[in-house]
């Protein structure tokens, strides 16, 4: 596809999969469209490994799936924040934070 | 932390029980994903099927998603175990032949294997049931010098008993015992039955109790005359008084006494027996202050003249079993100098060296191993060999399967399966053949162990081995380890595939060429059945000159018949004269030739008596010297030649001067150099009158085959123990038919209860053949299985290796090769391989012969007559075995196998 789109660091992908649940539960289409919106479809985010990521997270017990009905009536898995997701989406996005501005302050030196 | 591992296990749990329905789900969740995006795509404007295309392109590729969800649910290794398990199922169901020949072949190993094991455990591992503490407990075994040299000796004395437990400080509990076959019941209901004979202390060892009312208690086992009471075994509880509660109170004659049953032992409950479990138990002290048959035993618990029971102590903890055997052999020692002050004469202890053992609780583990569980024990190596000869020949099924194979592993590894993957569905494959027969050994070991069982422990009732959690546990241990082993040899082949070379060949697949490892297996096979048929060999040659051994008296004519006297005390000249009217009777039957009066009987029963002899120091240190005594006829009916000066007569009367005949070896211990007839014997006491030489007999084996140093003599029976001889018959033709009616005719002269017992001298004699004639059995049916899976393996191979040289030798024959060239060539080949294993196989058993050595008799184990015939044998079947296959290559036609291209 397109150049100009990035590439997702090796990791991250489970940490948007939180972010993207910490504002209500989604099923993985929901998912994969909100991440590419609020990227404003600068990542790439190769929908094929958004469902192991996701079976991986409900294994940890982070995250917990249901099914119910979708906006158009039909049946889907929707996934949700469990509190253990809640405190690990808290420490990972800190742990990034920390990481991109030590990055920055790096880059930063001249 | 724990609600993670909870949901972590509530998941995989799901995921692995509910695998169809998670499954389902996912489906469902990629398929609405994909539905989804196709949607969208078709708003804008595609064609539904464009839509649903694109969608499949952005989503990736939706089996590897899948995959990797699975993966992402924790479960690969279970699932792709499962799935390898199909997989196997399926290879070995399309391949029935191939499952079946190695199924067989791995269980008969592992059958034979189990079987022998429930035997070797029996014998030399397994703890008496209820036992407490086992590592704590040891059966007490005694030492000494003598000028054969070490002596052992698990059976004494009470006295020595009491002396052991007075004078030793390390134990906390101690026990004699002896189990002896008593007639138990009264009348036509009397059986014959082997009884516990037990001192009171012995319940203390065990964690059982009484099912029914009490075990007796120290206060009715006291010498001299303990309390006449029983406790039943849970057998004889069920069988003959049919469980009922009210068998209390009831008495039972067992032996010359009437007991009163006091209680019922639980089931399995057998004290310390080593044969068959005891019908029922009674105090020791009982037995001795009841026993009337033999000598004057009435001093039992004073002094030393009776050997007839065994030992167990319980060490205290802390004590090691070093300390143990020191603080008894120290007992020992004050013992043996109390012996020596009531019996002046016997070895002093600096000589004789007096030491005790604290030694297993098995008897068979002891410093006084039975010939028969070394042969187990060698058996179970054969069995093991055996195996290991199965294993070899699966393994090479396994390889040539996989040659065939090579092109699907390489198909499948180009593929991208991982080589880890492929190895496991190759092991489980293998391990699920030896799990089926793991199931084949152990029915086979269920029905076929009982045949082996009756040949090795014939008095001991056989468990089931399908009802035998450690002979199961075994079996299934062996299977794992077969299973393991078989599986290596293609694993290792697998390493080595060529991708690209092994896709690029055709069907024919490349050159002619067998594998190295393919032709080590087969050395190694053809090299172990020599080892296994040169044993036969030796143990057959060795039961050969076992046979043939002149024992000193005669087996086949010979009847051994004993008046048990029961209900009627006689006095010594009544029970004399009862045994002079059952000889006089016996003697005057149609079909016997002669009848006369014994002391003892071979390895039955043995006499001993102190010996004085003047000029030597201690008789005693020269060896063990048996009495017999017999009646004028006595050395005519038994066969035992008389060399020298004369036998028994009419005139050795009781008044008569005492004469005794010695046998040959004897004469020469005690008066090497010298003339031993005329000399002087002081029998009993050193102050007994002159018993004088007149006789020199033969030696006798009366002890062992093979270890006997004939040391035996004979006195005139009226001169000793009239009252207590038995009566041998000799009869015309086989004894064992003349035993009825013998028993018939003199039934009627026993007083009171008492009956006959008559028993054929072969009988006797044959129990001691029995480890020579299982030694020679076993390796024999052993080393012709391993011959016979050796010539399996050597013509699957070279067969084989005929399919595949099918193009070359239709090459040959098309350029003019005759039938007799294509057979040598293909036989030699067969015959190089045998002469390779024979030649290994012979050097092994020429190493392997010393340690066999002590098991055989009279028999070299570099016997060249027994190599050889094992080399023939070996040539003979692999010409055999690899002529099948020469015979089918003659028929190669050189048109169709040129064309096969």
């Amino acid at each position: 596809m397109s150049e100009e789109r990035l590439e997702l660091p090796q990791g991250t992908l489970d940490l948007l999969i939180l972010k993207a649940l910490s504002l209500g539960a989604q099923h993985g289409w929901a998912i994969s469209e909100r991440l590419q919106q609020v990227s404003r479809s600068s990542l790439q985010i190769p929908q094929g490994s958004l469902y192991p990521a996701l079976h991986r997270l409900e294994r940890r017990g982070w995250i917990s799936a249901y099914w119910d009905a979708s906006d158009n009536n039909r049946r889907a898995k929707f996934y949700e924040l469990t509190r253990d997701g809640r405190r690990q989406l808290k420490t990972e996005a800190e742990e990034w934070r920390r990481l991109t501005a030590a990055v920055d302050l790096v880059l930063g030196m001249s | 932390m724990w609600s993670h591992i909870w949901s972590d296990l509530r998941y995989r749990g799901r995921a692995l029980f509910h695998r169809s329905v998670v499954e389902q789900e996912l489906d469902e969740e990629l398929r609405f994903h994909l539905e989804q995006a196709a949607a969208r795509h078709q708003a804008q404007g595609l064609t539904a099927a464009e839509a649903m295309r694109l969608a499949r392109v952005e989503f990736g590729g939706v089996e590897v998603v899948k995959e990797a969800s699975r993966d992402g649910r924790g479960l690969a290794l279970l699932e792709q175990g499962a799935q390898d398990l199909r997989y196997a199922l399926r290879a070995l169901r399309r391949n029935p032949g191939f499952t079946v020949a190695v199924i067989l072949t791995l269980g008969l190993g592992i059958g034979i294997n189990t079987a022998m094991f429930g035997i070797v455990d029996r014998l030399l591992f397994r703890t008496p049931p209820f036992l407490r503490d086992p590592d704590q407990v040891h059966r007490v075994y005694l030492q000494w010098m003598n000028r054969d040299g070490l002596r052992t000796e698990e059976t004494f004395e009470y006295t020595r008993y009491l002396d052991l437990r007075r004078w030793t400080t390390d134990f906390s509990e101690m026990a004699a015992f002896s189990v002896h076959p008593l007639p138990v019941g009264s009348g036509t209901d009397a059986r014959e039955m082997p009884v516990g004979i037990i001192s009171a202390t012995m319940f203390g060892f065990f964690d059982a109790q009484p099912v029914l009312g009490r075990f007796f208690s120290a206060e009715e086992d006291t010498v001299p005359l303990g309390a006449l009471v029983a406790v039943l075994g849970h057998g004889l509880w069920q069988a003959q008084f049919g469980g009922r509660r009210d068998v209390l109170g009831q008495s039972l004659r067992i032996g010359t006494a009437s007991y009163t049953i006091i209680g019922v032992a639980p089931r399995g409950f057998e004290a310390i027996a080593d044969e068959a479990p005891p019908a029922a138990f009674i105090p020791i002290t009982a037995y001795a202050g009841t026993f009337r048959a033999g000598p004057d035993v009435s001093n039992y618990y004073t002094r030393y003249n009776w050997s007839w029971m065994q030992m167990l102590a319980r060490r205290k903890p802390g004590v090691s079993v070093a300390e143990a055997s020191a603080d008894l052999s120290r007992a020992y020692r004050q013992s043996y100098e109390s012996e020596r002050s009531l019996n002046a004469g016997g070895t002093p202890a600096e000589i004789a060296r007096p030491a005790a053992v604290a030694g297993p609780v098995q008897a068979e583990r002891g410093p006084r191993q039975g010939t028969v569980s070394k042969v187990a024990s060698w058996v179970s190596g054969v069995a093991l060999i055996v195996l290991l000869i199965a294993c070899a020949n699966v393994a090479n099924l396994m390889l040539a399967r996989s040659v065939r194979r090579r092109r699907e592993i390489a198909l499948r590894l180009a593929l991208g399966v991982s080589r880890a993957r492929l190895f496991r569905q190759l092991l489980t494959e293998s391990l699920l053949l030896a799990g089926c027969a793991a199931i084949v050994g152990l029915l086979l070991a269920h029905w076929g162990g009982v045949v082996l069982r009756a040949l090795f422990l014939p008095n001991v009732p056989a468990t089931a081995a399908l009802a035998d959690p450690r002979t199961i546990t075994f079996a299934l241990l062996l299977a794992a380890l077969a299973g393991g082993l078989t599986g290596l040899a293609p694993l290792l082949q697998a390493r080595h595939t060529d991708l690209v070379e092994s896709l690029k060949s055709g069907t024919r697949d490349g050159g002619y060429r067998r594998s190295r490892g393919r032709t080590t297996l087969l050395l190694l096979q053809t090299a172990l059945s020599v080892v296994l048929l040169v044993g036969a060999g030796l143990f057959v040659q060795s039961l050969g000159h076992v046979r043939s051994l002149r024992l000193g008296y005669d087996v086949d004519p010979v009847l051994y018949i004993y008046p048990e006297q029961r209900g009627s005390r006689l006095t010594d000249s009544e029970a004399a004269a009862l045994r002079q009217r059952l000889v006089a009777v016996a003697g005057a039957l149609p079909g016997v030739e002669r009848a006369a009066l014994g002391l003892t009987v071979p390895f039955w029963d043995t006499w001993t008596e102190n010996l004085y002899v003047s000029g030597i120091d201690s008789v005693d240190y020269l060896g063990s010297f048996t009495i017999q005594a017999g009646s004028p006829e006595y050395f005519a009916t038994m066969g035992t030649r008389i060399l020298r000066g004369r036998g028994i007569t009419a005139e050795d009367r009781p008044e008569a001067p005492p004469v005794v005949m010695v046998s040959e070896s004897m004469a020469a211990a005690l008066w090497p150099g010298q003339e031993a007839l005329g000399q002087c014997l002081r029998i009993s006491a050193e102050t007994a009158p002159c018993t004088t030489v007149v006789g020199i007999a033969e030696d006798i084996r009366q002890n062992s085959l093979t270890s006997d140093r004939g040391l035996n003599y004979y006195m005139p029976i009226g001169q000793f123990h009239p009252e207590a001889a038995a009566v041998f018959v000799r009869v015309r033709g086989r004894a064992e038919e003349q035993k009825e009616l013998v028993r018939r005719a003199l039934q009627p002269l026993m007083p009171g209860d008492g009956y006959v017992n008559v028993t054929a001298m072969r009988e006797i004699v044959d129990p001691r053949f029995a480890s020579w004639q299982l030694g020679a059995t076993m390796f024999l049916a052993f080393g012709g299985l391993a011959l016979v899976l050796a010539a399996i393996g050597l013509y699957g191979v070279i067969a084989y290796d005929v399919a595949q040289r099918n193009h070359e030798l239709g090459v040959r024959i098309a350029l003019g090769a005759r039938a007799a060239d294509v057979v040598r060539l293909v036989v030699g080949d067969g015959i190089r391989i045998a002469l390779a294993g024979v030649a290994a196989g012979c050097l092994l058993a020429l190493w392997a012969g010393h340690w066999i050595a002590p098991l055989l008799f009279a028999q070299s184990p570099r016997d060249p007559l027994v190599f050889g015939l094992v080399t023939a044998a070996l040539l003979i079947v692999a010409c055999l075995a690899s002529g099948l296959p020469a015979l089918r290559a003659t028929r190669v036609d050189p048109n169709v196998a040129l064309r096969m291209e």
